[in-house]
């Protein structure tokens, strides 16, 4: 694994290059989600990107500017940006991974990031592995802002009764730290912005959605993308990784069943 | 990120940590680097990415650091050998104090310890003495009686006029009556020893990195507690004579994963000024810490109680 800074000197990213150990044809970009959701998932990525590269992958970590290890604040870290850098890890792959074909796989914010870099059609990928993608930002929004409230009552002795109530009074109420990470104003608008109809496959690829029954909202935006005759695949799948828990032992860290699903993803 | 330069790393015996340098983008560069590491099984950024902003924010103050990931955590590998963790993330540490020294000329260190980051911060800087200070956040704890019932009492009196007990009650009637929710909660995970064990260990550390006249600064936070009189956490130790060299703040506005923004600035905010006053040989605080009320209030619209801030630091 080679940790490394790469891209434009102006927005230079944070990168973990998995080299495949022996021979193969597929190259894997991993989208991590945003803000807490990307500590929780990093030792899945970390993990899974080992186990592919012992398989004969090639794997591209990396943090989005204002992200992770990445230069940039965070209130730097804003949609389209993100999506240009999903393009710049594309080419760093393609640069270190030669002919191979380029998967990527985006959860939670980071698959919505890789369905808008892919549709911008500056880069290639040959798949998409789609894991509970966000496809409704406001909804999103609201359910970290009520999960910040959740995790602020949950680590103080005596929480503050202020916290609910001003959840519940204002809808912008902790939007712009959502678990303890900054969101600019731009940041929140195109959240806002982030819906169903925003988020539109191409045919160029094939894509594959991994996503909850019950996510009825990936659901129906998955279908509605395949009543477009977009290339998608739909799949029921469960876990129990819960995304904005904190990295701690009452919750799987590497959950098996998640490790093993993606894997037969990304070698499919 | 102009006030500051970040280059990752990848070291130790054989190449498989991995780790960030973060140092001054411009003007001097102090004598003493900063070491962070994983609170608990979080990666080396830290809860709510913490060591990135502290790691930047000291190096716009000329202090320069390595973040990174301890055998087996994080982006870092697995040990090669078979040595208790605690051994080994003194050699972790030390590998990466190696590479400072040989990157930056640097050979003195603090260690800002978070959590479980705080035991292993301590383990290293009995073992070595390039250790210069010891930032413990939430870390050994020890309350006694009346500060454990003042806790319950607060908190039952608390508890009828706020919801969130609901969900705090939920869970610890969930840990009581179910062996599985208890099992899950896992605490003895990071603290495997019977207490009395954990005392030993702490006493005897701390008297040797007390006779080396190590900067320690005790910090401790609102999940513990809503306020502290006399050193609480500290419990027995509170008084014993190798315990008053070392500074101790209790911040009740901040918490243990400092979920808030504002909560995050307080936080490093007092780790800076720290990290500089012992990085410059300055005197320690005042136990009446005049800067209290120039910090922010950490809980967003909620006065700060006046006992919620107290820092008692004896020269």
């Amino acid at each position: 694994m080679t940790p490394m800074l790469f891209g434009p000197a102006s927005r230079q990213l944070f990168g973990l290059f998995h080299a495949p150990e022996r021979d193969g044809s597929v190259a894997l970009l991993i989208c991590q989600p945003f803000g807490q959701e990307a500590i929780r998932a990093h030792r899945l990525f970390r993990v899974l990107a080992d186990r592919l590269a012992r398989g004969g992958a090639a794997v591209l970590r990396f943090d989005y500017y204002g992200t992770g290890d990445s230069p940039g604040e965070d209130i730097d870290g804003e949609l389209e940006g993100w999506r240009r850098d999903v393009c710049s890890a594309h080419e760093e792959l393609r640069r270190r991974a030669g002919a191979r074909r380029i998967v990527w796989l985006g959860s939670r914010l980071g698959a919505a990031m890789a369905v808008l870099a892919a549709k911008s059609g500056r880069c290639d990928p040959s798949r998409l592995v789609l894991w509970d993608p966000i496809v409704d930002g406001a909804r999103y929004m609201d359910t970290l802002r009520a999960g910040h409230v959740d995790a602020l009552e949950r680590s103080y002795c005596v929480p503050d009764p202020i916290w609910r109530r001003r959840l519940a009074k204002d809808p912008d109420a902790f939007t712009d730290e959502l678990f303890g990470f900054g969101v600019s104003p731009t940041m929140r608008q195109q959240l806002r912005a982030l819906a169903p109809q925003t988020l539109q496959l191409t045919a160029l690829h094939e894509t594959v959605m991994l996503a909850d029954a019950e996510d009825l909202a990936a659901h129906q935006w998955a279908q509605a993308e395949a009543a477009r005759h977009m290339p998608v695949k739909i799949s029921p799948f469960q876990h129990p990784l819960i995304w904005t828990s904190d990295p701690h032992p009452n919750n799987a860290m590497v959950p098996t069943e998640a490790l093993q699903r993606l894997m037969a993803e990304v070698h499919e | 990120m102009n006030d500051c330069k970040e280059t990752p790393v990848q070291f130790g015996a054989d190449g498989s940590l991995i780790g960030i340098v973060t140092t001054p983008g411009e003007g001097s560069m102090a004598p003493v680097a900063c070491l962070m590491l994983n609170m608990g099984a979080n990666h080396h950024i830290g809860p709510r990415r913490i060591n990135v902003k502290l790691a930047r924010q000291l190096a716009t103050r000329g202090i320069s650091s390595i973040r990174l990931d301890l055998s087996g955590l994080g982006d870092s590998g697995p040990a090669s050998g078979s040595e208790h963790f605690l051994t080994q993330a003194v050699y972790d540490l030390q590998a990466a104090m190696g590479l400072i020294e040989t990157m930056l000329g640097v050979r003195r260190f603090i260690v800002i310890g978070l959590c479980s980051g705080a035991t292993n911060g301590l383990s290293l800087a009995v073992a070595d003495a390039r250790v210069v200070g010891l930032l413990m956040f939430d870390s050994y704890s020890f309350p006694g009686r009346r500060t454990r019932a003042e806790r319950m009492v607060r908190r039952a009196l608390a508890a009828p006029t706020n919801p969130a007990f609901i969900g705090k009650l939920g869970r610890w009637l969930q840990r009581k009556l179910s062996p599985s929710a208890a099992a899950a909660a896992a605490p003895h995970i990071f603290d495997p020893d019977p207490p009395e064990v954990t005392a030993a260990a702490f006493r005897r550390s701390m008297s040797q990195v007390a006779a080396r006249n190590l900067a320690v600064l005790l910090l401790y936070t609102g999940t513990l507690h809503v306020t502290d009189r006399n050193r609480d956490q500290l419990g027995p130790f509170a008084n014993e004579p190798f315990m008053r060299q070392f500074e101790y703040e209790f911040i009740g506005d901040i918490d243990h994963s400092l979920t808030s923004m504002a909560a995050q600035q307080t936080f490093m905010t007092v780790v800076c000024d720290w990290v500089l006053r012992v990085t410059h040989g300055g005197p320690s605080a005042s136990p009446q810490l005049a800067t209290a009320t120039e910090r922010p209030a950490a809980r967003a619209g909620v006065p700060r109680p006046t006992q919620a801030f107290a820092r008692d630091a004896l020269p």
